[in-house]
């Protein structure tokens, strides 16, 4: 997002009074307000303004005096305004503020309370974000993905939706962290009419006090991002109610405008809209995806985000440490893939003290389109690996549709004394829930396999609510941060980022616009699946603290990610992007052991 | 006269006494040692000693490593591959590089060794995956690009 902004001959004396002056054209200015922790305000440092915390409720008084200002006038454009006014130092954005009041109308005190300024018509673009009488300003911020809460002292019809619960309510006084999603109401008021533009508009010409200590919210420029937003919701609004020819006009005004959002939000957008016309023109995939290209575009999600890493390295120390002090060990891999997660464990075998034990391994997976034998190749890859590192090593792959096709007998578990078992699981597990009785046989399967460790990583998310609104908005949010995470990242090459991006397309694809068998993207909760494990008999097995160390350091690699969180979670870890955790490790144990 | 240009001749040439120079060349840091590799072949035969980046990558960590370490890494493609494949880039991004301009020297624990270790082996077996899909695999592995994807993270990046 950039702002053009040029220099003039300082300091200019007063304009005339602006009577030819514009009133906003598109794009009322208004940044949106981060809490920080102190010091420069971030967002508004990614755009290359250093804005003091303590600043920012003043900057954000001038703004909104600027923008009743504009909304004073009804001439065509202020678009001079742009480019006529001095700006010193960009770095300080309260006075270039401040100039631009001064030039606006030279007889406005700034700083100061304004009288109200009935804002006609003119706010034709920015309507959905004018303020209404409220303190606060709804708005989105697209490059970190949030929406921000309006407190209730707003008749504004943006209105919190169901999924606030995925945030924790963070309301803190200056409502600046609040995560706010928009309400059916108002989606559907949008799906009501077109008139609803109008209702808006006359909304904006509301007058509203300012307060010195109100916290202003500010919006990314183009308010297309927010037109977005609402069209979105708008449309799975409309797919809720079966009216698919309204969602049909919404995902055509979704394709339109997400064309316009650089960054996160235009891609995010743009495959939503591709699941939501999946799901209005009743196109399912027929055939699940090719297993190869899948697993193509899985490797690159491995190498261009930390997730995939993040779980294998945490599975692999609570597997470690389950390990300890035995000579033979057998890990069952439910995800088995192209085996990414086995060298570091092998590796970190072969190093501890005492020398490495007899490392057996199974690999399950699915068939390979093409005929050939993956799982085979991949074992041949590990046994090299292993015959360098000198670990004995044995392999044993096997093929099958789904997990609940696996029976404890075909693995050929060998008595507890003689091998010590792990089995593990990554990002497979939400698959079964497509399938009424298949977790509960696996589960049952890993119980009969009684290991010593059951690792699972899954995504923290829920997207298999009943309510087609409810996953909507809930991966709405979570792809969202997925997406703006790997914005982040400055060292992939392009066409590596858009094979994740590709990756995750195909999962968004799924949890909108499948249903039945067909959706198998079901993710849930850490809380749904510790529910589901503790009444399978399972009891958690912490995951130690070398562990969080390592995902920490690992984390800390990642440039451009400093987004990155690792969390501890009773015993489970969580990566996260910002305050919003996205993958969950966790370890279990069987509840009475032999 | 001549008695001093003779001295001159019997001046101290370091070249003459390799015990030396290894000692010295053992208390460097990484980029001097890369450094001392350009300046003649002697030099460059003996920076690339892997006993060398073996001591560099063990120098500040407390305790000597066991004794099972080196086979691992010598199998994985060496001390010096480690060092300049994972260690450095890690350690650079931590912010814990040796400083030479600065006369800084940060130091770095084993965790972050154990860390680069990790990721060296992952690198390993990817490239086992490169040889065995480009269907060479008698191909020596030292000759496979060092740079595959899974350690594109740790690659500086491009300024635009």
């Amino acid at each position: 997002m950039k702002r053009e902004h040029s220099q003039l001959d300082p300091p200019p004396p007063p304009p005339p009074p602006p009577s030819c002056v514009a009133g906003p054209s598109g794009k009322g200015k208004m940044w949106e307000e981060e809490q920080t922790d102190g010091g420069m305000d971030e967002l508004l440092a990614v755009l290359g303004y250093n804005v003091r915390s303590s600043d920012m409720v003043e900057v954000a008084q001038k703004i909104e005096q600027l923008e009743e200002a504009m909304g004073a006038f009804q001439a065509d454009g202020i678009n001079h305004l742009a480019s006529d006014t001095v700006h010193y130092d960009p770095s300080n954005l309260c006075t270039w503020l401040e100039s631009m009041l001064t030039e606006f109308n030279p007889t406005m005190p700034a700083g100061l309370g304004l009288d109200p300024v009935p804002a006609p018509s003119v706010f034709d673009e920015s309507s959905f974000i004018a303020p209404a009488e409220s303190s606060t300003i709804t708005s989105l911020d697209f490059s970190h993905q949030r929406v921000l809460e309006e407190p209730s002292t707003s008749d504004y019809d943006l209105k919190a939706i169901p999924g606030k619960a995925m945030y924790g309510a963070n309301n803190s006084q200056n409502s600046s962290n609040n995560y706010l999603s928009l309400s059916s109401a108002s989606a559907s008021s949008l799906s009501s009419s077109t008139t609803t533009r109008e209702n808006k508009r006359l909304k904006t010409s509301e007058f509203y006090p300012p307060e010195s200590t109100r916290p202003i919210v500010l919006a990314d420029s183009q308010e297309n991002g927010i037109r977005l937003v609402h069209a979105l919701m708008a449309c799975a609004e409309a797919v809720q109610q079966n009216n698919l020819t309204l969602a049909e006009a919404f995902v055509k005004q979704i394709r339109f405008l997400a064309v316009s959002q650089a960054g996160a939000m235009g891609k995010v957008a743009t495959h939503f809209a591709e699941a939501l016309a999946r799901r209005i023109y009743g196109l399912y995939p027929q055939s699940p995806i090719d297993h190869s290209f899948s697993e193509l575009l899985e490797m690159q999600f491995y190498e261009t985000c930390p997730y995939l890493k993040f779980a294998h390295f945490t599975a692999n120390q609570a597997i470690l440490e389950a390990f300890d002090g035995k000579r033979r060990v057998h890990v069952i891999d439910f995800s088995m893939n192209q085996g990414m997660q086995w060298p570091a464990l092998m590796q970190a075998l072969a190093l501890r003290p005492g020398g490495p034990p007899a490392f057996r391994l199974t690999g399950i997976g699915p068939p390979a389109a093409d005929n050939t034998d993956q799982l085979q190749q991949v074992g041949w890859k590990l046994a090299q690996l292993a015959e360098s590192i000198h670990v004995e090593f044995e392999y044993r792959g096997f093929v099958a549709n789904s997990l609940a096709d696996l029976d404890a007998s075909m693995l050929e578990i060998k008595p507890s004394e003689v091998d010590s078992v792990a089995v593990n699981s990554v990002f497979e597990l939400h698959k079964l829930l497509a399938q009424p009785g298949a977790i509960d046989k696996v589960l049952s399967v890993v119980k009969n396999i009684k290991p010593d460790i059951f690792t699972v990583a899954e995504q923290e998310a829920n997207h298999n609510g009943p309510v087609f609104l409810d996953r909507f908005t809930e991966s709405l949010h979570y792809y969202s941060t997925m997406f703006d995470s790997l914005e982040g990242s400055v060292n992939s090459p392009e066409n590596h980022k858009a094979m994740t991006e590709a990756y995750m397309g195909n999962q968004i694809c799924n949890v909108v616009a499948c249903e039945g068998a067909d959706r198998v993207e079901r993710h849930e909760t850490l809380a749904q699946w510790r529910t589901r494990f503790s009444s399978a008999g399972f009891i958690p097995a912490h995951i130690g603290s070398n562990a969080y160390k390592q995902a920490s350091m690992l984390l800390a690699l990642f440039a451009g990610g400093d987004g990155y969180k690792v969390e501890e979670n009773n015993g489970c870890l969580t990566l996260g992007w910002y305050t919003r955790p996205l993958i969950a490790t966790s370890a279990w144990k069987l509840a009475a052991k032999r | 006269m001549q008695q001093q240009q003779k001295e001159k001749k019997l001046k101290f040439f370091i070249n003459d006494d390799i015990d030396i120079l290894i000692e010295i060349l053992k208390r460097l840091d990484g980029r001097s040692l890369c450094v001392a590799a350009c300046v003649c072949r002697l030099w460059r035969t003996l920076a690339r000693n892997d006993s060398l980046w073996e001591e560099l990558c063990f120098r500040h960590v407390s305790s000597p490593p066991p004794s099972s370490v080196r086979p691992v890494v010598l199998a994985l493609g060496g001390y010096k591959r480690l060092y300049m494949v994972c260690l450095r880039p890690v350690l650079s991004r931590l912010g814990l590089a040796e400083l030479t301009s600065h006369r800084v020297k940060r130091t770095w624990t084993r965790d972050e060794l154990q860390l680069s270790l990790s990721l060296f082996c992952v690198h390993y077996y990817e490239r086992l995956g490169a040889a065995a899909a480009a269907g060479d695999t008698d191909r020596s592995l030292g000759e496979c690009d060092a740079s595959t994807s899974s350690l594109m993270f740790l690659c500086k990046p491009v300024n635009v």
